[in-house]
């Protein structure tokens, strides 16, 4: 090796060092607070735990317990209808609101607008459930409103048919503000030149939005969607404040599950064997989501 | 000038050492630390600062840190939160706590048997024996009840006036309540209620009575296997339901409970503790209360707050401030600010607690008639359980039939995973 070589190659291994070392308390807090967890929880799920009575080994009973269990099937029914219907939504209707904004109007007007549709976002979502489980009451605004109007009222959370759309109007109306900031960031990003050129040729609004608006803003709408579902899978404040995941199971979410089987039943073990499936579960459907995109998204 | 002798030296030191050492007894020289956790809202946490104050005129260096849990969602969260601090070595020295949660705690021998604390403390022979058998598990005394609730109907005066309809009396019948809830019930041309006869409740706790009067319970007698089978225990949730789908005179139970709405006047009747008396005089309600009405006999639920000392913490100071957490003054405080009803006799008979409802001897007079709300080792999991199913069928989602069968399944699996807890399977 001659002079030249090893200097470069004592630099090379130098600054390979200084990169590791800028990397360590980074990978220090990762393996602390995201990778151990994610270890504990899976060895869990194969164990019977519990600090007073202590623990033990217990296979795959804590699984056997949870795909035999009639109630699973409800309660992640339950959560993929509360994902299918939040994500549409929330998507949606913030899509909805972004293209409504990204039009010409006095800038005091946009400001108020986009303030007012974001507000909710910034609000805690246990404020904000508490508020609306009084609209929601049976004595509630709603029916106040439904009784003046001569209509029967409404059981909105104490009946499995409305309880669940119930708490998805109320996170969509929370959340959307959220997409539709991006939606607009997004819309804004669409170049003139191109829709100015689909006008005077005259190509109607939808056709323009269907072939130039959304195309281009693909990208960031399937990012809206898969961050959508990663929240929406993992749903529980809203529920649990409106509803506490009843009648019965009918709002239950696994979220919920896990809580109360965890730290309410003290079945440690089986919360997080539940905890697992979740995880395989929006793992699962994430991998779907990047091998749909790859046929509609365009980059 | 004075001139000390060998003699006046001698006794002069033996009588200082000897008035130290008396004034010792009386004021501790000891310091530490104590924590406490309590339960309640502003009136316990009062009641609470002044047994502390007490305490301290004994154990002047020692500090006292007093947190509060509202217990805003049930004795089974405060089971969770209770059994975290012993897990991660941060446990409260005194727990405040309630029947719900004995078994829980005892059996898993996080708090210290003190019935060498108890023999000792005269002032107990004042409380109701029941109380003190009730916080024994396995024949040893864990807890010291200080306050105790037993559900009553609570009715208000004005909306049975208005439709004239004779308020409660002794010994009235389940079918007496039916009719008066639903005479009590205001509709409008829509159907929809502007003022209910009732709530049906949706806590496990205001539930209950509706079982014992019928002579059954959703547990056993000995509270280690399920009973919601008993064909009686269909009838009581039968008689529910049909209060709300059947009379109307009822909503759907949903996540809250109707409080302000009977304090506003827009229910007759609900299912409550003395706890509720400080809002009712606040929100002057002309308000009462009966006994639950009867079907096999008139009996009702009873449920006290109590302490206890945590495993490791048991030492003078400590047993001196649970001692004056369920002394005679805080029994009077108790009684005065209404929040429970006193564990002490003594206490019930003062006039300020004697003073309202207009019916307020029925609490104590009902203590012979009261058994303590089911609460087995694995409470807070039968409690979610029996709530579920119970909340499925109130809103008609589920038959009372398949609610008791399903609940039974999955009772009676809970209490098999307790036993193989506690090596008795």
């Amino acid at each position: 090796m001659s002079n030249t070589e090893f200097v470069r190659s004592e630099l090379r291994a130098s600054q390979a060092r200084a990169g590791y070392l800028f990397i360590v308390p980074a990978m220090l807090l990762y393996l602390t607070f995201v990778l151990a967890p994610v270890v504990v929880t899976v060895i869990l799920s194969f164990a019977f735990y519990d600090p007073q009575f202590g623990s033990h080994w217990v296979g795959l009973d804590n699984y056997r317990r949870f795909f035999t269990d009639p109630r699973s099937v409800q309660i992640f029914w339950n959560t993929l209808r509360f994902t299918a219907m939040a994500v549409t939504g929330n998507v949606t209707v913030g899509l909805l609101l972004a293209l409504a904004l990204n039009r010409v109007m006095p800038a005091w007007l946009l400001y108020f607008f986009r303030l007012a549709f974001f507000l909710p976002v910034i609000i805690a979502a246990a404020f904000v459930a508490i508020v609306w489980g009084y609209f929601f009451q049976d004595s509630g605004i709603f029916n106040y409103y439904l009784s003046h109007l001569g209509l029967p009222a409404v059981h909105w959370l104490t009946s499995a048919q409305t309880a669940m759309p119930s708490i998805v109007f109320m996170d969509v109306w929370k959340n959307t503000g959220f997409f539709m900031v991006i939606f607009i960031a997004a819309l804004q990003g669409v170049p003139k030149t191109i829709t100015e050129a689909a006008i005077m040729d005259g190509t109607p609004s939808w056709r323009r939005f269907w072939r130039i608006t959304l195309p281009w803003i693909s990208p960031v709408v399937f990012f809206a969607i898969v961050y959508a579902s990663i929240g929406a899978l993992q749903v529980y404040e809203s529920i649990w404040i409106l509803t506490k995941g009843g009648p019965g199971d009918a709002t239950r979410s696994m979220s919920i599950n896990i809580v109360e089987e965890a730290f309410g039943s003290f079945q440690i073990g089986y919360g997080a064997s539940v905890a697992v499936v979740m995880t395989v579960v929006i793992l699962f459907i994430t991998g779907v989501q990047f091998i749909v995109s790859r046929r509609l998204v365009r980059y | 000038m004075f001139k000390l002798n060998r003699r006046s030296f001698v006794l002069s030191s033996a009588a200082l050492a000897a008035s130290t050492g008396l004034a010792g007894r009386a004021v501790s020289a000891d310091s530490g630390t104590i924590k406490v956790l309590m339960n309640g809202g502003d009136a316990d946490l009062a009641n609470t600062n002044n047994a502390i104050a007490r305490f301290k005129t004994k154990f002047p260096n020692y500090t006292v840190s007093v947190d509060m849990d509202p217990i805003s969602t049930g004795w089974g969260d405060y089971v969770t939160r209770v059994l975290g601090e012993f897990a991660s070595n941060t446990q409260h020295d005194i727990y405040g706590t309630a029947i719900e949660t004995f078994q829980t705690f005892a059996s898993r021998g996080v708090f210290e048997a003190i019935d060498d604390f108890v023999a000792k403390n005269p002032n107990y022979s004042d409380f109701a024996p029941a109380l003190f058998e009730d916080c024994k598990y396995q024949g040893k005394i864990y807890f010291v009840p200080t306050s105790w609730n037993n559900i009553m109907i609570n009715y208000n005066r004005d909306l049975f006036d208005k439709v004239k309809v004779g308020y409660p009396k002794e010994g009235w019948t389940w079918d007496d309540f039916r009719a008066a809830a639903k005479a009590l019930t205001v509709k409008d041309a829509s159907g929809n209620a502007s003022q209910w006869g009732y709530e049906v409740p949706n806590q496990n706790f205001f539930i209950q009575p509706w079982f014992l009067s019928n002579g059954t319970s959703p547990l056993n007698d000995d509270w280690t296997a399920s009973n919601m089978l008993d064909p009686k225990v269909a009838e009581s949730l039968q008689f529910l339901h049909d209060i709300i789908h059947v009379d109307g005179s009822s909503p759907i139970p949903g996540n809250d409970t109707m409080d302000n709405q009977f304090l506003a006047g827009q229910v007759a009747m609900i299912s409550r503790g003395h706890w509720i008396i400080p809002n009712v005089e606040n929100a002057k309600l002309n308000m009462d209360v009966a006994i639950p009405p009867s079907k096999a006999n008139d009996y009702t639920v009873i449920g006290f707050g109590a302490i206890g000392i945590a495993k490791g913490s048991k030492n003078d100071a400590v047993e001196a401030l649970t001692a004056e957490l369920s002394g005679p003054e805080l029994e009077a405080d108790v009684a005065k600010s209404g929040s429970s009803c006193p564990g002490s006799k003594t206490a019930a008979n003062l006039p300020e607690y004697l003073a309202f409802p207009p019916s307020a001897p029925l609490y104590f007079q009902t203590l012979p008639h009261t058994k303590p709300v089911p609460s087995p080792a694995n409470f807070q999991e039968v409690e979610k359980i029996f709530i579920r199913y119970y909340t499925a069928m109130m809103a008609d989602e589920m038959s009372i039939a398949d609610g008791c069968k399903q609940a039974d399944q999955e009772l009676n699996d809970s209490f098999s995973r307790l036993k193989q807890s506690l090596g008795q399977s």
